[in-house]
C-alpha cells in the first residue's frame, strides 16, 4: 500500500469515528437542588473538582463526588472541562495527597450512585449525562466540547 | 557462625521478607477497598530509577541530602524511592496523616523514616492548621519532590532544587484560602524546627533544631498558578570543618569564627508560574538564596520547562541554571578561601525527555540532562575533584518507572 493510500485510509476512518464521539449525550454538572446554587462558571467547577475551593459562592460547603477511572464519564468530564486526560488528573491528585494539601473527592462507579450522592449530601456536586438528572438535583453547568 | 546458624538466619530473613510482602499486599487490597466511606485510607508512591553520568570526576546527586552520588555506571540510588501514607479522618474537621519513606539517605542507608506525622484541623473550609512533623514548601512543589508520578520530569530540575535538603520541620503551618473573582488566593505560613542532616564530605552537618520560618502567597485562576514565597533558616550548628581548620589554619579559632554558620540566617526567595491547560504543561521558576554567613555563597537559580501531551506520550524540554556569587577572598587564609570556594556553583542544564503514561497510575520516563558549567562549579556534586580534570560539563542519562497506588 502506498503512503498516500494509507494516509487517506487514516483520514477516512478518523472522520468516521469523529461524529460518533460527538453525538454522545451531553455531560452536565449537578448540585443538590436545595444548596442554593443556580449556576456555576467553568472556573468555579474547576476550583471545586480540583480541591482549590471547598465552598460554593454562598458559603455552603461543597461535597464533590468523582467517578472511578473504570467509568468512561470520568475521562469525558475532565477532557471537556480542562482538556486533561485521566492520568493528568491522577498525577495532579498525587501531588495534593502526598504533599498533605488535600484529599481527592470520593469516587463512585455509576451515574446512579452520583445522583444518590448529590441528592443525599447538602453540598453535593457531581457530573452525569443530562438525561440521567432528576428533580432532586439542579443542573448548574453544561460542558460544551 | 556455623552453617546451620547461617541457614536458620537466612530462613528467618526469608520469613520476615515474606511477611513484609504479605503485609504490603494486604495494604494494597485495603487501599483499593476503602476508596469511599471508611475513615482510614492508605496510599503510596514509588519510583524505580536508573541513572548514569558521563564523568568519573564528580558524583552527581539529586540534592544535598545524598552523601554520595552516581558516576558512569548505571545506578539506582539517585531516584529510587518508596513511600506509604496513611490518613485517618477522625472527624469532618480533624485528620491524622503519617507518611513513611524509604530512599537513599544521609547516612548511606535505605532505612525507612517517618517523613511526616501530623494532625490537620480544618475548622472551616477556608482554614487549615497542621501540627506535627510536616513537609515544607520552601519553593513551589518542594513538598512533593519525591512523588515522581506527580510531575513530568524524572526528578525536579537539579539546578533549582539540589540546594534544598530540608524536608520536614517539627512545628505547624496555617493556610487560608479566599476566593477573588473566579480565582483562589491562598496564604500560608509555617514555623518549626528543622529535622535533618546535610552530609558534607565524610561528616554530617547537623541541621536538626534549626528554626525555620516561611510565608507564601499563591493565586490560581483557571489554568494559571502563580506563587511567591519567602523562607529562612537560622542554623543551629557550624559546618563540620573544625578538623580541616585545626590542621591547615594558622589560627583555627579565628577561621572558625569567620566561617561560622551558627545562629546565622539564610534567606530563600522564590517565584513560580505554572500554566496547565489541555495538552500543555509549562513551568517557570526563579529563586534567590542569601546566606547570612561567609562560608556559603549567595546564589540565584531558575528553570523553564514545557511539555506537550500527545495521547499517552508527553515529550518535554527544559532549561535550568544556577549561579553563585564569589566572595572576596584575597585577604583570607588559603584554607578559608578553599572552604569558601567549595560552595561555588555556576552552570546551566538543558533537559530533554519523554513521559509515557504506560498504564493506569504508572509512568515510564527517559531523560537526558546536558550540564554545561564552569570547572569551579562543584557545590552541587559529591567527591569534589582533586585531579583538576573536572571540566564542569557532563551529561546525565536517566530512566524511571513511577507509580502510585
Amino acid at each position: 500500500m502506498s503512503i498516500r493510500r494509507l494516509l487517506l485510509l487514516c483520514v477516512v476512518s478518523w472522520l468516521l469515528i469523529l461524529p460518533a464521539a460527538e453525538v454522545r449525550a451531553e455531560l452536565v454538572v449537578v448540585v443538590n437542588a436545595r444548596c442554593g446554587v443556580a449556576a456555576m462558571t467553568r472556573n468555579e467547577v474547576v476550583n471545586i473538582f480540583f480541591g482549590r475551593s471547598r465552598q460554593f459562592f454562598n458559603g455552603v460547603e461543597a461535597q464533590p463526588v468523582d467517578m472511578l477511572d473504570t467509568h468512561p464519564d470520568r475521562a469525558r468530564f475532565y477532557s471537556a472541562l480542562i482538556g486533561k486526560d485521566v492520568s493528568d488528573v491522577n498525577a495532579y491528585w498525587s501531588r495534593q495527597v502526598f504533599s498533605g494539601r488535600a484529599q481527592p473527592p470520593a469516587k463512585v462507579g455509576t451515574p446512579e450512585e452520583v445522583l444518590k450522592w448529590v441528592a443525599s449530601h447538602p453540598g453535593g456536586i457531581g457530573f452525569l449525562e443530562l438525561s440521567k438528572a432528576d428533580a432532586r438535583v439542579r443542573v448548574v453547568h453544561e460542558l460544551s466540547k | 557462625m556455623s552453617l546451620v546458624q547461617v541457614i536458620e538466619s537466612s530462613r528467618r530473613r526469608t520469613a520476615v521478607r515474606r511477611a513484609g510482602f504479605a503485609l504490603i499486599l494486604a495494604m494494597l487490597t485495603v487501599s483499593a477497598a476503602v476508596e469511599t466511606a471508611s475513615p482510614f485510607s492508605l496510599q503510596g508512591f514509588g519510583t524505580l530509577g536508573l541513572a548514569r553520568t558521563t564523568s568519573d570526576e564528580v558524583e552527581y546527586v539529586r540534592d544535598l541530602s545524598q552523601p554520595s552520588g552516581i558516576r558512569r555506571d548505571w545506578d539506582g540510588r539517585l531516584d529510587s524511592v518508596l513511600g506509604l501514607q496513611a490518613t485517618w479522618q477522625i472527624s469532618p474537621q480533624l485528620s491524622a496523616v503519617v507518611q513513611g519513606m524509604a530512599k537513599y539517605r544521609h547516612d548511606r542507608s535505605y532505612n525507612p523514616e517517618i517523613a511526616w506525622a501530623y494532625l490537620n484541623y480544618e475548622p472551616t473550609p477556608r482554614i487549615s492548621l497542621r501540627l506535627g512533623r510536616l513537609g515544607t514548601e520552601f519553593f513551589m512543589m518542594a513538598d512533593s519532590r519525591w512523588v515522581g508520578y506527580s510531575y513530568l520530569t524524572v526528578r525536579p530540575p537539579g539546578d533549582y532544587f539540589w540546594y534544598l535538603p530540608f524536608y520536614s520541620i517539627h512545628g505547624g503551618d496555617l493556610a487560608y484560602t479566599h476566593a477573588v473573582g473566579d480565582g483562589m488566593v491562598r496564604l500560608k505560613g509555617f514555623y518549626g524546627l528543622s529535622n535533618g542532616h546535610i552530609p558534607l564530605a565524610d561528616q554530617q552537618w547537623e541541621i536538626k533544631g534549626s528554626p525555620m520560618t516561611g510565608v507564601s502567597v499563591e493565586y490560581q485562576l483557571a489554568a494559571w498558578q502563580v506563587r511567591a514565597s519567602y523562607a529562612n533558616i537560622r542554623f543551629k550548628h557550624d559546618l563540620p570543618i573544625a578538623r580541616e581548620l585545626q590542621a591547615y589554619s594558622p589560627d583555627p579559632l579565628a577561621s572558625a569564627s569567620l566561617l561560622s554558620t551558627r545562629d546565622r540566617r539564610t534567606d530563600f526567595y522564590s517565584l513560580g508560574v505554572v500554566y496547565d491547560q489541555g495538552p500543555w504543561q509549562i513551568q517557570f521558576m526563579l529563586n534567590r538564596i542569601e546566606q547570612g554567613n561567609l562560608a556559603l555563597e549567595n546564589s540565584e537559580g531558575g528553570y523553564a520547562l514545557a511539555g506537550y501531551r500527545v495521547g499517552t506520550l508527553t515529550p518535554y524540554l527544559g532549561y535550568s541554571w544556577v549561579r553563585s556569587e564569589r566572595r572576596e577572598t584575597t585577604a583570607r587564609q588559603a584554607i578559608e578561601a578553599r572552604i569558601m570556594a567549595d560552595s561555588h556553583a555556576h552552570q546551566k542544564t538543558g533537559i530533554i525527555g519523554m513521559r509515557w503514561n504506560v498504564a493506569r497510575n504508572m509512568a515510564l520516563k527517559a531523560q537526558w540532562d546536558a550540564i554545561r558549567g564552569d570547572a569551579a562549579s562543584i557545590f552541587p556534586y559529591r567527591h569534589e575533584p582533586a585531579s583538576g580534570r573536572w571540566s564542569g560539563k557532563m551529561d546525565v542519562y536517566s530512566v524511571a518507572f513511577d507509580f502510585i497506588f
